[in-house]
């Protein structure tokens, strides 16, 4: 149903570099999965709306302002990457 | 074994017990159990203090909590059972722990998981294996799978989990303890790392339902942070509690002892005055699985895209990148375990051009048959009684070659995941020496009348 060269193209959008053990396994492993969820072609939903939320919940939002981080968390913040004169130092990313 | 919050409280109250005592008596039991069932990914040392400075009269005053490894706590290392986040330190408290210290709760350590709460036996953990303290060769279920088996080797007195398709309830049932999963909305997962959006609810593992209940309180609410809570809460009052039971749940993919043994539990509670037992129909109810699965694994997808290697830092040897295509690609590659992987690509192909509305809008669809047809069959009822768990607790590495099995111990889990409905796991009995759980659900925001019917049937269970 859905093979290795798919399986390696899914992978590559998800930004998953598969090691050779998992391009063979992984295929068999969603195999039986994606067997099993075609059991849904059994149901019939004909005239039925998706469900994405609960009817008793709205949503809460706020105002979209800059709120001051507190230092405490600033610094907690800056551990986890290398800390740099106040500036947090990733990886090249350009 | 009965080491509730309730009795620690009291007993600290009026001075049997001090502070001191009761900190020794988990961290006794952590270092002589610890090792073996590696509940516990790290431990924290001031307890006795922090005990004596919590003022008597909070709610929480007693209780000492593990808390699931996905759940942030300020200054603590929070790794969510995996290598991608090994290193990284919650720089702040999540709104359920903020509550819990306000509440006069402590914490006592940071509980084991499987990676991002993807598993069902806590063996999906960058940080080993945890084993069951019924028989140290079983899984203790999962992802919750640290919180269970830390109360149950009486390691702290109280748990806070997750559960998106049952990582709460099933963990519980596998280690004898109660846990309950509460309504969609009800409490904030501000500060719990994400799994799956639509389901995920952060709740409490204890030794009894009271104990649930107390936790549950103290950590609902509305939080502008997660921008679905609400502080509904119904409660009808009852004269006789009126329990529905599917059929489906009964007839195939569950073992013979826990039947035998639901069904035991089932005639104690017939025999009680003011409860009164009937067969509902869920007739879609096989369908809850599948849909789970597709809707599950695109939010996963979507929710582990943040975790990129470099956002919360990394810290392990891994092959240079020449550019930052390949950065992601080996970071993620080397970060994630199979199982994630297995996910996050799974819910790339049901979200794929093509395959969306015959994948996630269909299992979206279903979910919303689900749904009403649990309105319906619990419209008449006060509480729904299934199983938790169609097995007993399994040995290690039965199923973790063999992803569909391992997914089949939700089967039970699930609806309540799909339909937004509170729904609480307690002990009923034993088979082979080991827990069998029963589950309870009612409608969303009932959980009043859910714990209500908790305890009763705990009572009768218990004697």
């Amino acid at each position: 149903m859905i093979n290795k060269k798919e399986i390696e193209k899914l992978a590559f959008l998800a930004r998953l570099r598969l090691d050779d053990e998992e391009r063979n396994n992984v295929p068999k492993e969603l195999e039986s999965i994606l067997q099993y969820i075609q059991k849904l072609g059994d149901i019939d939903t004909e005239d039925v709306d998706p469900l994405f939320h609960f009817p008793e919940l709205k949503n809460i939002v706020r105002k979209d302002e800059i709120r001051e981080v507190e230092r405490k968390m600033q610094k907690r913040m800056m551990r986890m990457g290398k800390d740099k004169d106040d500036y947090l130092k990733v990886e090249f990313t350009l | 074994m009965i080491n509730t919050i309730k009795e620690a409280q009291e007993k600290l109250r009026n001075g049997e017990v001090s502070p001191g005592e009761v900190a020794s008596g988990f961290l006794s039991k952590i270092k002589e159990r610890n090792k073996e069932t590696n509940a516990l990914l790290s431990v924290f040392d001031k307890v006795t203090r922090e005990i004596e400075e919590t003022n008597k009269d909070l709610p929480l005053y007693g209780s000492v909590f593990a808390i699931k490894d996905n759940i942030l706590v300020e200054g603590r290392r929070c790794t969510a059972g995996s290598k991608l986040l090994e290193h990284y330190t919650a720089p702040f408290d999540a709104t359920v722990i903020k509550k819990i210290k306000e509440k006069g709760g402590v914490i006592i350590g940071k509980a084991n998981m499987d990676e991002f709460a993807m598993g069902s036996s806590t063996e999906n953990s960058a940080f080993g294996v945890t084993r069951n303290p019924h028989d140290p060769e079983r899984v203790p279920g999962g992802s919750s799978g640290g919180c269970a088996a830390a109360l149950a080797a009486e390691m702290c007195n109280a748990g806070l989990g997750t559960d998106t398709g049952g990582s709460i309830r099933q963990p519980s049932a596998f280690c004898g303890v109660v846990g309950f999963k509460p309504t969609y909305g009800t409490v904030s997962r501000h500060g719990a790392i994400s799994m799956a959006s639509s389901f995920d609810q952060v709740g409490p593992l204890a030794n009894c339902v009271e104990d649930a209940q107390l936790i549950f309180d103290s950590i609902r609410g509305k939080d502008e942070k997660d921008s679905v809570t609400s502080e509904l809460l119904r409660k009808e009052k009852k004269e006789k509690i009126k329990v529905g039971i599917p059929k489906e749940c009964f007839v195939e993919g569950i073992d013979s002892g826990i039947k035998e043994a639901l069904e035991e539990a089932i005639e104690k509670i017939k025999k009680e005055e003011g409860i009164e037992v009937v067969d509902i129909s869920i007739p879609s109810i096989k369908y809850a699985l599948p849909a789970y699965e597709i809707i599950m694994a695109s939010e996963v997808s979507a929710n582990m895209a943040r975790f990129d290697g470099i956002r919360y830092g990394l810290e392990f040897e891994r092959p240079a990148a020449k550019d930052l295509k390949e950065a992601y690609l080996i970071n993620r590659g080397e970060g994630f375990g199979k199982e994630a992987k297995r996910r996050i690509i799974l819910g790339t192909y049901a979200l794929s051009a093509g395959y969306y509305d015959a994948y996630y809008i269909k299992a979206q669809k279903v979910r919303s048959v689900i749904s009403e047809e649990f309105r319906k069959a619990s419209s008449d009822v006060d509480v729904i009684f299934t199983p938790t768990t169609p097995t007993l607790p399994f040995k290690i590495g039965e199923k973790i070659t063999d992803p569909l099995a391992m997914h089949l111990s939700d089967i039970f889990t699930v609806t309540a995941n799909l339909a937004g409905l509170p729904a609480i796991s307690l002990p009923c009995g034993e088979r082979e020496g080991l827990p069998v759980g029963a589950q309870l659900l009612a409608r969303r925001f009932q959980e009043e009348n859910l714990f209500e019917a908790a305890k009763r049937f705990e009572a009768i269970w218990r004697k």
